[in-house]
């Protein structure tokens, strides 16, 4: 990182595999994977999103098809077709032992499956929306 | 009042950990096959399990990060993918174990085949787990458990000569009658009984489903002092009732119902029923911590939302691995297997498998980012230090120590 920040962060100690949390609060994945891109002019490798979902997983664990197969199945089921599982620092709130964001967690592609079970699964179990407090 | 219920989490997590369905057949066991010559592992087991849970409390409360975060934080996906299976498989046997133990439980009590009310107690603990709030389960399960404290009566009632019993168990040696390496075997099977890793996994997600701040660091401490202690000294109780009634009259014990027998003859009729209920609580209360490690664990890998402090519906995932895991565990369960070779089974594997899980929580219980100043000092980064070479070397020894013993046989 810059050293404009004030603070380094060590990318393979303090990012990858941390806990990811949306504005409201939910968990919404792991760190999978940290996308860094090359700045031919300054000739610097910049960390420019984090990448979350199970084709990340996949990818970084050695899977590369069946990563690149998920990644482009879950772009494939949004809107405009851009990649749920590419998380920018921008909308990064926090770093620390869990890192928050700034969007919704049904907009990120770690969240897919969750919703799924919800609304297949568990919404059909009477007391589902029971708070157990 | 309420000081006193904050410890039940502690109590409910050592009773559910130490005095289950292969523990109680364990200790009754050893106290029949080796007298007092292993009490000195249950004991090691309880200094150990006490400084890893007082690590993983204090690191939860701090940073609300449980046990299986940290182990894939610090181990990378890969080593924490095989720590994951490792650990759910012999999470898997263990609740089979115990909801074949609570069956079991219940047909000593109403003279039912228990392979009949295995779908029953599935029922129940899929029930507890939906239904129930976190703190009235770990106080029911953890109260009725502590009626478990009649094997210490009994063993009071009985009244041995106590120098005696200390000495026995302050100097170890192995029996004429048994190998070194059956001794050695039975030694892990405890110190594994002691520091399974299920036990860590539903301690430190506990502290983060009551929400544990800084200000709980001293609830924290009790629950560990308290709890697990208590766990150690049922143990022993166990232990030390078998040896001076069961060994005396050479009755090996292999069955959960033979386990109560010491307690009726010592103490009678209320006394059985005491053990009963306790026997019905301690396996219980540990096929729902188990149940719910499963659904733990895997959702801290996925990072997915988990636990029973959100509604249902916002951890949709984390419920159908539990709920899966037990119709599993149920199925397994109804196939005959012998619960007790199931969890003794599950029990030295487990040992196996326990430095990859203790091993990132020392790292991180030393890394501010978690913990802030809070950071373990040098006496307790020593004590953790000797252990993890003892769960090293205990892992390396258990499966070569398994075959040339053939299980203990």
């Amino acid at each position: 990182m810059s050293e404009a920040t004030g603070r380094t962060l060590w990318a393979a100690l303090q990012l990858l595999d941390r806990q990811l949390r949306d504005r409201h609060d939910i968990l919404c994945g792991n760190v999978d994977d940290v996308e860094l891109t090359y700045d031919d002019d300054e000739k610097v490798l910049y960390a420019t999103a984090i990448l979350s979902g199970p084709g990340r997983l996949a990818r970084r664990m050695g899977r590369r098809r069946v990563g690149d197969w998920l990644v482009a199945f879950f772009a494939s089921t949004t809107v405009d077709g851009h990649d749920p599982s590419r998380i920018p620092f921008r909308v990064v709130r926090n770093f620390g032992p869990v890192i928050d964001l700034a969007v919704d967690a049904d907009d990120l592609a770690s969240f897919a499956t969750e919703r799924w079970v919800r609304d297949h699964v568990i919404s059909h179990i009477p007391g589902n929306d029971h708070a157990a407090e | 009042m309420k000081r006193l219920l904050a410890v039940f989490l502690g109590v409910l997590t050592a009773i559910g950990g130490f005095v289950d369905i292969g523990d109680l057949v364990a200790n009754a066991a050893t106290g029949a096959r080796f007298d007092m010559n292993l009490a000195w592992a249950v004991v090691v087991g309880v200094v150990g399990i006490v400084v890893y849970a007082e690590m993983c409390g204090r690191v939860a409360a701090l940073s609300g990060r449980a046990v299986f975060d940290l182990v894939r934080e610090r181990l990378g996906p890969r080593m924490a993918m095989a720590n994951l299976a490792a650990s759910f498989f012999i999470n898997l046997l263990t609740l089979t174990a115990e909801i074949a133990g609570v069956a079991i439980a219940l047909s000593l009590a109403a003279s039912v085949n228990y392979l009949l009310l295995i779908p029953l107690a599935a029922v129940l603990v899929w029930l507890v787990i939906w239904r129930m709030p976190f703190e009235t389960m770990e106080r029911v399960f953890g109260l009725l458990g502590l009626s478990l404290l009649v094997f210490a009566v009994a063993v009071w009632r009985f009244g041995p000569d106590w120098s005696t019993l200390f000495h026995d168990s302050a100097t170890p040696t192995v029996p004429t009658t048994e190998s070194p390496w059956t001794y050695a075997y039975y030694a892990i099977a405890l110190f594994g009984a002691a520091m399974t890793p299920y036990e860590v996994f539903f301690f430190s997600s506990g502290a983060v489903e009551e929400r544990w701040t800084e200000k709980d660091l001293r609830i924290n401490r009790i629950n560990v002092l308290i709890g697990f202690p208590l766990g150690g000294a049922l143990s022993l109780a166990i232990m030390a009732l078998s040896h001076l009634v069961l060994a005396p009259r050479h009755i090996d014990v292999g069955l959960l119902s033979q386990v109560t027998l010491p307690v009726a003859s010592v103490v009678g009729r209320l006394g059985l029923a005491a053990v009963l209920i306790g026997i019905f609580a301690a396996t219980f209360g540990a096929a729902l911590e188990t149940s719910l490690s499963a659904g733990y664990i895997i959702g801290q890998y996925f990072g997915w939302p988990w636990g029973k402090y959100v509604r249902a519906r916002q951890a949709a995932r984390f419920h159908l691995v539990v709920l899966i895991v037990i119709v599993v565990g149920a199925l397994f369960g109804m196939t005959r297997v012998d619960p007790v070779k199931v969890t003794e089974y599950s029990i030295v594997l487990a040992a196996a498998a326990l430095p990859l899980t203790y091993f990132p929580i020392l790292v991180l219980a030393n890394d501010r980012d978690y913990v802030g100043e809070h950071c373990n000092g040098r006496a307790m980064n020593f004590v953790a230090m000797v252990y993890l070479v003892i769960l090293v070397l205990v892992s390396l020894a258990t499966i070569p120590l398994m075959i040339i013993t053939r299980a203990g046989a």
